[in-house]
């Protein structure tokens, strides 16, 4: 098509952009946009914080808590890959615009719970074990 | 007689999209000489990647936004030969694919700009639109637009699912219309023509006495592509049947364009092929140890050969990481291109090597 009847047939059809944010978004289905903590699964084994290229986590067991820097966070998703009891998990949404870094701390109640998905398959886990020993 | 002027342009500068200055020596519109100074983006990223091998992959990344995952690929494939592990078959398809994608966008990129730089905003405006339907692609695999994070030392990060597959063949058969229509356009359209064509000329023997890599060297008829070098194989190329490097004679700007063009056919072709060779398996092999030794590894980026050598001394932490980028092999034919041409002429050429500012400076 020569660029002529192509700037005709743009001229005549719909725009190729999107008015955001009157229409949402095109955020495809796996998108890596913030990460979010499930602190009642948190066994504070660290591995998120070392894990963490751009140490955008601070964690503090003592405290029972766990500190993300919005503005280091790079989304990669190395913290989720290494966290054992998948309490972190990658939410599709960007973090939201702010005037100020944000820091966004999540707490922990009460006491810390034992590293359940590392018990709790030992009825399949400890039995393939052995196998491969 | 003619008096001597010097016009600087850049480091910042509208024809320029990252900060290079080039010092040109003008009589009346005639440019009799080039001085490149480059520096202005300098990071220390070879620096910052003496740090844990397996986060640096993510530093490698960002070292230019647009051949992101060349520059991982690149990283992780010379990490890979000090610690002797062999990706398993699926992560290398996996690998090739992006990287095809990330050719893909990157060359709809400069086409595009290379329109902008002689004033074809409606084409420019065309290229990027199109370019959209690539990045939806690599979003809809990877989680991200521009840093993929798919590479890690002993394979890739995610999978590409048959349903994923579908849906990449699907937006290839689209993005071929629209190759057809900027290949159209770029052949016979008047401007595009008549701006581009028979300006910075480069002859093969200055091709190659200046080390002038990518689709410079192969619109200057230097047949130079890591992709088909079977003595160093990279990714999955050396599985690949189809690919033939484009290799043109003529050496001026339209050619280094028509190049690219080619390679968009070709590129949508290797993914293509990567899709139907794909067999169930790992993604990934395991990573023992650290890093004790030194390799070199050498990808073709979208721009050219792109060199990455690392040096581990047995700690979790790199010893040295050395990157050679394609811009940075590429500017000393900036000379003999600009050189004798009219000042108007500056930005297609200057353009048209593809020039990654954000990659030399490191």
């Amino acid at each position: 098509m020569s660029m002529l009847s192509n700037s005709l047939k743009n001229l005549f059809s719909k725009p190729a952009t999107r008015r955001y944010p009157a229409v949402p978004a095109n955020i495809q289905p796996n998108c890596r946009g913030r990460i979010e903590y499930d602190m009642t699964k948190c066994i504070w084994c660290m591995m998120c914080s070392r894990r963490c290229p751009t140490v955008a986590i601070e964690s503090d067991k003592a405290a029972q808590t766990h500190k993300v820097y919005r503005m280091r966070c790079i989304a990669c998703g190395a913290c989720v890959e290494a966290c054992p009891t998948d309490a972190i998990t990658m939410l599709e949404h960007y973090a939201d615009a702010s005037y100020a870094p944000t820091i966004d701390t999540y707490h922990q109640e009460g006491p810390i719970p034992k590293p359940a998905p590392k018990e709790k398959p030992p009825p399949c886990e400890p039995s393939e074990a052995p196998k491969k020993a | 007689m003619a008096r001597t002027t010097v016009v600087p342009i850049g480091p910042q500068h509208p024809v320029l999209v990252e900060p290079i200055h080039l010092r040109f020596e003008v009589e009346e519109e005639v440019v009799k000489g080039v001085t490149p100074v480059i520096g202005y983006n300098h990071r220390g990223i070879e620096k910052l990647m003496e740090n844990d091998f397996k986060k640096n992959v993510f530093i490698s990344e960002r070292v230019c936004g647009i051949c992101s995952h060349q520059h991982s690929t690149a990283y992780s494939q010379a990490v890979e030969r000090v610690m002797g592990v062999t990706p398993p078959d699926r992560a290398l398809l996996i690998r090739t694919i992006m990287f095809e994608l990330n050719r893909i966008h990157s060359h709809l990129l400069i086409i595009g700009l290379e329109a902008d730089a002689i004033g074809y905003e409606n084409m420019f405006m065309q290229c990027w639109r199109d370019r959209e339907i690539v990045m939806r692609l690599v979003e809809m695999v990877s989680g991200n637009r521009v840093h993929y994070s798919m590479n890690q030392p002993g394979g890739v990060r995610r999978d590409i699912n048959d349903a994923q597959q579908k849906e990449i063949e699907a937006g290839l058969k689209q993005l071929e219309e629209r190759f057809a229509d900027l290949e159209q356009i770029m052949r016979h359209d008047q401007t595009w023509n008549s701006r581009l064509k028979g300006i910075g000329l480069l002859s093969k023997k200055l091709a190659m006495d200046l080390g002038a890599v990518g689709p410079v060297a192969r619109a200057s008829g230097v047949d130079y592509d890591i992709r088909s070098t079977r003595a160093h194989p990279y990714a999955a190329y050396h599985m690949l049947k189809s690919f033939k490097p484009i290799v043109h004679e003529a050496g001026d700007t339209w050619t280094r364009m028509i190049v690219r063009m080619e390679e968009l056919y070709v590129s949508a072709a290797i993914v293509r092929e990567c899709i139907s060779l794909m067999k169930p398996g790992p993604i990934t092999a395991e990573v023992k140890g650290n890093p004790n030794g030194q390799a070199w590894s050498r990808v073709e980026a979208s721009r050219g050969e792109l060199v990455y050598f690392v040096k581990g001394v047995g700690k979790p932490v790199m010893d040295r990481v050395k990157i050679r980028t394609p811009t940075f092999a590429n500017i000393p034919s900036l000379g003999p291109m600009l050189m004798g041409c009219q000042v108007a002429d500056i930005p297609p050429i200057v353009t048209a090597i593809d020039p990654c500012i954000c990659c030399t400076d490191r």
